[in-house]
């Protein structure tokens, strides 16, 4: 088997496995600059030139870090625990939201269906800024400063999510429904049963694009959250890195808090990720 | 149990200029096998759909049972259905798809099983019921799909062109098991087919329908000896009836069929239709099936009447028959020969009509003229 195939490899096939290797090797440069960085003891740090790989790897950037947190006002944990608990909330109500608006807008027929799904797609067109103040007012406006409520609530609207999952599930046959409906399939039902399960790769990929943004959100603690006890994790990593952005001493903390802001998202994505190609393949769907 | 009355039942789609499905009425007994055949796009999945309640009726009536049920949903209808690519679910295992809709009503775990189970017997996919559907071949999907309607023992079936994915040996096959499964099941059916074949094979009565429009309800051997009009005529049979123009005339008493190249004497079992018909020139379809048609291998002898001579253009085997297409003047005629006799292109055979299976239609409305009279 292997024998055969490699038999079968042309110079074409060669060329291109050597340029997407080296292309994938550079493009993972960063990611493995990160993970030694925040390793690296102080002098190897400001070693010049600068080295790719760790010589003698430490934790003490990491215990920096946290001790440096421990000293202001929150402890670190706190930050962790906020960015959990939005990150958590806000992750499963744009799912759930959005697959069911998805659905709806994609397989049932009702008066404004187009209009709502040109405001749906005119709404990517927004840049973020332009959202910030209308968001603070409404926010302000029903009392949600200093509330996780506060995080999610803007992040809930997520127009590119039931986007992509519209055009995901006006794809999923309307046989499919309509057997579940003779099968005696409530609205709820066929949604739970055969639409949600069917949109995995969908909503996989929106997870990770949510995730993302979330995780790496600073506005809303920014904006929405004068508590200091309130705000996130990415949020105190930022202040950190740009209040200590000339300091030569804090270089080592940088280090430690890029690798912490990344792994996450490292994470979600190749958990997701092999979810994407796993109900590709066997879903039976084309 | 498991009547359907269609009471001038119309679908009419919004932005379409014709209704889909126009004025339906009918009455289905229960335990029939009933077939909706036409072309495509005749009306005949929406019709299905509205007895399934997938889709909304327009006009009209639909009762199952005697109850009134327009609008009632379909898991309330005591109905299943098979879609022609089947619908099973892709992310639930063959026996989570057959279990679904028990499920869904309630029924208890052991007996889901029981049921589950006897239907994966009969159908003979006991050994696939832990699959996803992915995992299956189109015939077995077909069965799961059959499975998953016989399973809740529903008082009606509805089939929309189940077999028109499979290859033409399956096909045959899985005819012949849903024709067996069906009485033994007693349960009414209705099966929607484009094929004429599948039709004729399958119904105890046959719907065929046209631009929406009921064309004419009967039995297969009445559908195919006594067609009501020149469309269910030319629709079933295969090949397809022959049709001649021509003229009638009376002379001496007697009518005539007559055209440039022949002139044949009407039986009488027509004389009434034509006295009625008062116009002075009677313009006529003659109809006459391939195998009522006679080829004579030697040339026409002008002695001989209801004898022209007509000019072979190709042969077609198919085995137990030969199709000789000849033409007669401007008409072209399929006529089926015995096939030990070899016909070549350009013989010149003489060709001849068995008149007692012969049919008239009016050329102006496509009716037959023989409704009723007609004995064969
Ligand atoms: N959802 C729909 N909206 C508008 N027109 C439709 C719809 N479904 C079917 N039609 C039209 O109704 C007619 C009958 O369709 P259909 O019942 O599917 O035909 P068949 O099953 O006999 O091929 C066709 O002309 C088709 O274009
Ligand atoms: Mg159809």
């Amino acid at each position: 088997m292997l024998l055969s195939r490699l038999r079968r490899i042309t110079f074409f096939d060669f060329a291109l496995v050597l340029g997407f290797t080296a292309l994938a090797a550079f493009m993972s440069l960063p990611i493995i600059f990160i993970l030694n960085h925040a390793f690296k003891p102080t002098n190897e740090l400001f070693l010049f030139p600068p080295r790719f790989f760790v010589q003698n790897p430490t934790f003490s950037n990491f215990e920096q870090l946290f001790l440096h947190a421990t000293n202001a006002t929150v402890p670190f944990s706190r930050y962790v625990f906020n960015s959990v608990v939005v990150v958590t909330m806000t992750l499963v109500s744009v799912i759930v939201v959005s697959t069911m608006a998805a659905y709806v807008l994609a397989k049932y027929r009702f008066h404004f269906k187009q209009i709502i799904l040109s405001m749906i797609t005119l709404s990517l067109m927004f840049a973020p800024e332009t959202v910030g103040i209308p968001r603070y007012l409404i926010i302000s406006g029903i009392h949600l400063n200093n509330t996780y409520l506060g995080h999610v609530l803007p992040a809930l609207a997520s127009p590119i999510a039931v986007f992509m999952l519209v055009g995901f599930i006006s794809q999923i046959p309307n046989e499919l429904l309509e057997a579940a409906k003779i099968d005696g399939a409530s609205h709820v039902g066929i949604f739970a049963r055969i639409v949600l399960p069917l949109s995995v790769p969908a909503i996989a990929t929106i997870s990770i694009f949510t995730f993302q943004g979330v995780w790496g959100d600073v506005e809303t603690s920014t904006l929405f959250m004068q508590d200091e006890t309130m705000r996130t994790l990415a949020f105190y990593v930022n202040s950190l890195l740009s209040g200590l952005q000339n300091s030569v001493a804090a270089q080592n903390v940088a280090a430690a808090a890029g690798l912490l802001m990344f792994i996450p998202n490292l994470i979600i994505f190749l958990l997701f990720q092999r979810k994407v190609l796993e109900t590709m393949i066997h879903s039976g769907i084309k | 149990m498991g009547s359907i009355t269609f009471n001038h039942v119309f679908k009419q789609y919004k932005g379409e200029s014709r209704p889909a499905v126009n004025d339906f009425h009918l009455s289905i007994e229960e335990g029939e096998f009933l077939v909706l055949v036409g072309p495509s796009g005749c009306g005949k999945s929406t019709t299905l759909r509205m007895l399934a309640g997938l889709e909304e009726i327009s006009d009209g009536e639909l009762y199952i049972d005697d109850k009134f049920v327009n609008y009632v949903s379909p898991k309330d209808r005591d109905i299943a259905m098979v879609f022609q690519n089947y619908a099973l679910y892709p992310n639930l295992t063959v026996y989570e798809n057959i279990a679904l809709g028990l499920k869904l009503r309630k029924t208890a775990k052991y007996d889901i099983e029981l049921r589950v189970n006897r239907v994966a017997k009969i159908l003979e996919i006991s050994h696939l019921l832990d699959r996803k559907p992915s995992q299956l071949s189109g015939g077995q999907k077909q069965r799961v799909a059959l499975g998953r309607a016989i399973a809740r023992e529903p008082q009606v079936f509805l089939m929309d062109e189940p077999l028109s994915n499979l290859d033409a040996k399956l096909r045959a096959q899985t005819r012949a098991e849903i024709i067996k499964l069906q009485s033994d099941l007693k349960r009414t059916m209705v099966y929607v087919t484009h094929d004429q074949v599948e039709a004729m094979t399958m119904g105890t009565r046959i719907v065929v329908m046209k631009d929406g429009v009921i064309q004419q309800v009967a039995p297969p051997r009445q559908l195919y000896d006594e067609p009501s009009n020149l469309f269910v005529a030319g629709f079933i049979g295969s090949p397809q009836m022959n049709f001649v123009n021509g003229t009638v005339t009376l002379e001496e008493g007697s009518y005539f069929f007559s055209n440039k190249r022949m002139k044949l004497l009407i039986p009488r079992r027509y004389d009434d239709q034509f006295k009625r018909m008062d116009r002075s020139v009677r313009n006529v379809v003659l109809g006459v099936r391939p195998e009522h048609v006679i080829l004579k291998a030697e040339e026409a002898d002008d002695e001989e009447r209801g004898f022209v001579s007509s000019s072979v253009q190709m042969t077609e085997v198919t085995g137990a028959d030969s199709y000789v297409y000849v033409n007669v003047g401007e008409s072209k005629i399929i006529a089926r020969t015995d096939p030990g006799i070899t016909y070549r292109k350009d013989d010149k055979p003489a060709i001849g009509f068995n008149m007692a299976k012969i049919h008239f239609f009016d050329e102006n409305t496509g009716a037959s003229l023989a409704i009723g009279g007609d004995e064969g």
